[in-house]
């Protein structure tokens, strides 16, 4: 059987002055299906670009990484746009929404780049915003949002066009400790109700605790977390 | 080594020009540049030549012994080793340059760091499977261009020649017609080359496009413009386009190369419209050119169809820019005062509701994109807005010019070789038929003096049939003024019955009126002079039979200013080679005739210069056995080449020709359309200024919105989405400008038209500034400006799809 996400053998560096940095030594790691997975390391020890290249936000130097069977690396932007917009969810550190849309139509976002039916994907994104607890802020524009908010209908957005793959890079880095709770629990419920893979960067060893499945990343290549 | 490398660059480059300095002053020593130019040529346009150069090099060399050998006889030229020397130092110098260069480029670079733990692992796929040249994409822009190129030619003569044989069953089609119908097939197939090669590489591709225009769509026109200089491309082109070169000399006074380069240069803008149409409707993996969240997108970032906005910017195209801005300022301020003064009074209520309302006030301003925004806007307006008053303008002034010379004019002229044609009823009665022909009437045309007593004066003298001649041209309606008879004008009806002619006399006040008796035909004797006809001392004697009623004549009412006579009075017309055979030559030959009207067509040149008199008459005094030929009107003018040559067909040629007005007035109507034209490029510098604020505004846009580009990104939007959001952006500003500059300039053009603005007569012969809306050309500028603004949006559009998802999403 195909596994459902597979590295093998990634390498990424980035050249400052002249000088390499190898970012990622040969990361093999394979996903299976309904996996919830924390990956856990020091600043710097270069998570977020395996988390982007693993989303194909960055292209990785060599190595394959294959989701469902499909090489991923070798597709052109047009198939990975369509991948990024059908099969990843994305969560970032920052919420990173639209300024000038409201928190509906951020969520509505990606089912519109999918040229869903405007109307259809507004009842999907309050669906989806009473999910997160904030159907009440709907018509709010991002700048109205606290942080914790902005961060759920970011997850809300993530969760639009059902993503078999969600992908979250530090989601509660800028937010005080409960309300970072509040979102791991969502995400939990996310990956038990819906069946959404997903793989939660994080430093925040207490929290990445409650994963199941828990990955560390240091010098370049990713080890399972003790304890 | 670095700067070793940069020191060879240079230093190669200088090498390489001083070369082929060398070499151009060699071969120009020696005169033989002409000989070698085009090997020359090809050899700068591009690299596929270099063998080509070096041959003709090679060739020069030997040069002299060749031109020894064939023309001995010429001085020769010194033939020695050291002859040549330059040619082959320039040579040598030119390889040497290019070989630094190259180094300067391919050294080797110092390795940085110890080879990483990757080496050995399989390339990545993407770099892999790149490629940086797509022949397919190549030969999609080039064969899309040269096809346009020959289908708009061949399609042009084809509709042209099928125009002249088929308008004798009526039908067929103008030049004008047949050039926009085969043009907008060329630019239709230059952009679908351009669409189809984009779309097979998925990307513009623009080193493709730039050897496609160079090299496939570049002889075309070159060889065009060299059709009329090369005799051999006479012969076997030209004869075939002769109607392509009419068309494009139209444009300017024997230039129809202007006209060649136009076309060229709009049907590579079409292949770049269409290669970019192409990358963006195919970037995204599908055939798509939807704009649903694009637009949606655009709409938000730019808001551009604020009414507010586009009521100001309205606003200030027509009244300027200082009556609104006092407007706008008074409003604000009467707007300030109201607002503070209910937040005040909300504050007593509940000072939260205040604070917020306060807030919300200060938090009302504009940001920096959104004013680029409106200055955009207001750009492309203004330029459109200048291109139609001034087109329409110019328009006037050439209908009004038209409208005189074809007054006074006819549309066309049969003509005979020889001098008359005596079978002038026969050649009327035959072309009669001719499907789309208004009127015709015989004419004669010569050269003679007038006198009076007061003065002399050359003029253009013509007979004319008072029955037909108003089917052809508008005399009888110049002879009225204001749409009615007058005493001071005379009559056309008085050149055959001259001794109806009334005298008019002006009154003290310089009003003419009747004399008492009414419309009594009676000669007034003047008493300075002794009678009307006797003294004529100069070559005829005095003829006994005094009361013989003299010829009727007709002059412009310039001449008879000149000339101090009125209606009524006597005129000499002398014709220096009308007389019979004296001694010394030709005798001139005089004859009197009284003025039996004055005309006024509006046009100094015709007012001044122009006297008519009967045909019969005429045929008389110059001896002729019938008119010099007849004076053709057609329902259409635009139709007035095609119908002449139809006529000329008809009449089965020699001994006829016919000649159509744009032939006979090509300078007059060639330099006003050329003077449009300029006018139009220059007055398009506005709107291209304009473009340049949009290309500014959207940078700024995709500065602002780099984050959210990123994000975009990572949501799915494919690169070709995200110059499509800027795309539309610019195309909304354009468009926004676009329509409210042609609101505001119909506006002005209607004013000028209904309201007018007074010209002084004096100097322009016209009393107001004529303005004429041509729909063509109205909607022309708007499509320029709109279009303008869409390839200055391109270059930012496509900076925004390069921004790196991972480079906007880095936290803060």
């Amino acid at each position: 059987m195909t596994p459902f996400l597979e590295l093998k053998d990634v390498h990424k560096s980035y050249f400052l002055h002249g000088k390499r940095i190898d970012v990622l030594r040969g990361v093999s790691l394979t996903i299976e299906k309904g996996e919830l997975v924390s990956l856990i390391g020091s600043s710097g020890s270069g998570k977020s670009t395996f988390l982007h290249v693993m989303g194909t936000l960055d292209a990785a130097a060599s190595g394959t990484l294959r989701f469902e069977g499909r090489d991923v690396f070798a597709m052109n932007d047009a198939e990975l746009a369509e991948l990024r917009n059908q099969t990843f969810g994305f969560v970032f550190q920052s919420h990173f929404l639209l300024p000038e849309f409201t928190a509906a139509e951020n969520v509505a976002m990606p089912g519109l780049i999918r040229r869903q039916d405007r109307k259809a994907c507004d009842l999907r994104a309050r669906e989806l915003l009473d999910r997160v607890g904030l159907l009440a802020r709907a018509d709010h524009r991002p700048g109205e949002l606290s942080g914790g908010e902005s961060q759920r209908v970011a997850l809300a957005r993530a969760l639009m066009l059902k993503p078999a793959l969600l992908l979250a890079d530090e989601p509660t880095g800028n937010l005080d400790p409960a309300t970072g709770e509040g979102i791991h629990q969502l995400l939990r419920e996310v990956n038990r109700d819906l069946g959404v893979t997903a793989v939660v960067v994080t430093h925040n060893e207490t929290l990445a605790r409650l994963m199941p499945r828990r990955l560390r990343i240091s010098e370049g290549r990713v080890v399972t977390a003790e304890g | 080594m670095k700067d070793l490398r940069v020191l060879f660059r240079w230093l190669g480059g200088a090498l390489a020009l001083a070369g082929l300095a060398a070499i151009l002053a060699g071969l120009a020593r020696r005169e033989v540049v002409g000989l070698f130019s085009g090997d020359l040529a090809l050899g700068v346009l591009g690299w596929g030549a270099f063998v080509e150069l070096l041959v003709s090099f090679g060739v020069a060399g030997l040069y002299d012994t060749v031109h020894a050998a064939i023309v001995s006889t010429l001085p020769k030229v010194k033939s020695s080793g050291l002859e040549n020397l330059e040619i082959w130092a320039g040579l040598g110098l030119w390889v040497v340059g290019w070989g630094l260069l190259s180094q300067g480029f391919t050294g080797p670079e110092a390795a940085a760091s110890p080879p990483s733990a990757a080496v050995g692992t399989p390339l990545h796929p993407r770099i892999a499977q790149y490629r940086d040249f797509h022949w397919g994409t190549l030969a999609a822009y080039g064969l899309g261009f040269l096809l346009a190129e020959v289908a708009m030619l061949g399609l042009f003569v084809l509709l042209v020649g099928k125009g002249a044989q088929a308008g004798a069953e009526g039908g067929g089609l103008g030049h004008v017609t047949a050039f926009l119908i085969a043009f907008g097939l060329g630019l239709l197939l230059a952009a679908l080359g351009g669409f189809l090669g984009a779309a097979h590489s998925g990307r513009l591709s623009t080193p493709e496009a730039t050897i496609a225009i160079l090299y496939f769509g570049l002889p075309v026109p070159i060889v065009l413009s060299l059709m009329t200089q090369v005799g051999w491309l006479m012969l076997h082109v030209g004869v075939h386009l002769r109607e392509v070169a009419y068309l494009s000399a139209q444009l300017g006074e024997n230039r129809p190369e202007l006209g060649y380069w136009l076309v060229f240069g709009a049907l590579a803008l079409a292949l770049v419209l269409g290669l970019n149409l192409g990358f963006v409707a195919t970037s995204s993996g599908r055939l798509d050119l939807k704009l649903t969240y694009e637009s949606f997108i655009a709409n938000r970032h730019v808001q551009v169809f604020r009414p507010r906005l586009l009521l100001s910017i309205f606003a200030v195209l027509i009244l300027g820019i200082v009556p609104p801005l006092v407007l706008y300022l008074i409003v604000m301020a009467a707007e300030q005062v109201v607002e503070r003064t209910r937040i005040r009074h909300l504050g007593l209520k509940d000072p939260l509701l205040a604070s917020e309302a306060l807030h919300a006030l200060k938090k009302r301003g504009q940001t920096p994109t959104a004013m680029m925004t409106t200055l955009s806007v207001g750009g492309v307006g203004v330029g459109v807005m200048a291109l139609i008053i001034v087109l329409s303008v110019m328009s006037g002034f050439e209908l009004d010019l038209q409208s005189k010379i074809l007054g006074t004019n006819s549309h066309g002229v049969v003509l005979k070789y020889g001098d008359a044609m005596p079978e002038w009823r026969e050649v009327m009665d035959k072309i009669a038929p001719v499907k789309g022909l208004a009127g015709q009437t015989p004419f004669v045309l010569n050269e003679v003096m007038i006198s009076s007593d007061g003065n002399i004066s050359g003029s253009m003298i013509k007979g004319i049939d008072p029955e037909s001649v108003g089917t052809v041209t508008d005399l009888p309606k110049y002879l009225k003024r204001d749409g009615l008879d007058c005493p001071s004008c005379g009559k056309l009806e008085w050149l055959t019955t001259p001794e109806k002619i009334v005298r008019a006399r002006l009154t003290p006040m310089g009003e003419p009126m009747l004399d008492e008796k009414g419309g009594a035909a009676v000669d007034w004797p003047k008493p300075e002079r002794k009678s009307g006809l006797e003294d004529d001392p100069l070559i005829e004697a005095p003829k006994p039979d005094a009361t013989k009623v003299l010829p009727g004549i007709l002059l412009g009412k310039e001449l008879a200013l000149s000339l101090k006579v009125q209606v009524g009075d006597r005129v000499n017309v002398v014709s220096p080679l009308g007389g019979e055979l004296g001694p010394q030559g030709p005798m001139p030959k005089s004859r009197p005739f009284k003025v039996a009207g004055i005309f006024y067509s509006g046009m100094y040149e015709y007012d001044s210069k122009f006297v008519y008199i009967d045909l019969h008459q005429a045929m008389d005094f110059f001896n002729l056995k019938g008119p010099t030929g007849l004076e053709l009107k057609f329902e259409d003018v635009d139709n007035a080449r095609r119908l002449t040559r139809q006529i000329y067909d008809l009449l089965e040629g020699y001994p006829y020709r016919t000649r159509d007005w744009g032939e006979m007035n090509k300078n007059l109507f060639a330099a006003l359309r050329l003077e449009k034209l300029v006018m139009g490029i220059i007055l398009s510098v506005i709107v291209i200024v304009a473009a340049g604020l949009i290309v500014a505004t959207v940078i700024m846009l995709v500065l602002e919105k780099r984050k959210e580009i990123a994000v975009l990104k990572a949501l799915g939007v494919s690169d070709g989405g995200v110059v499509k959001i800027f795309l539309t952006e610019g195309l909304q500003i354009g468009i926004a400008g676009g329509l409210l500059g042609l609101v505001a300039g119909l506006g002005w053009c209607l004013f000028i038209e209904k309201v007018g603005i007074k010209l002084d007569p004096q100097v322009y012969y016209i009393p107001a500034l004529p303005v004429r809306i041509e729909a063509f050309q109205t909607v022309l500028s708007v499509v320029v400006a709109v279009l303008i603004t869409f390839l200055a949006s391109i270059y930012p559009a496509l900076e925004a799809s390069q921004v790196e998802p991972v480079e906007g999403l880095k936290s803060e």
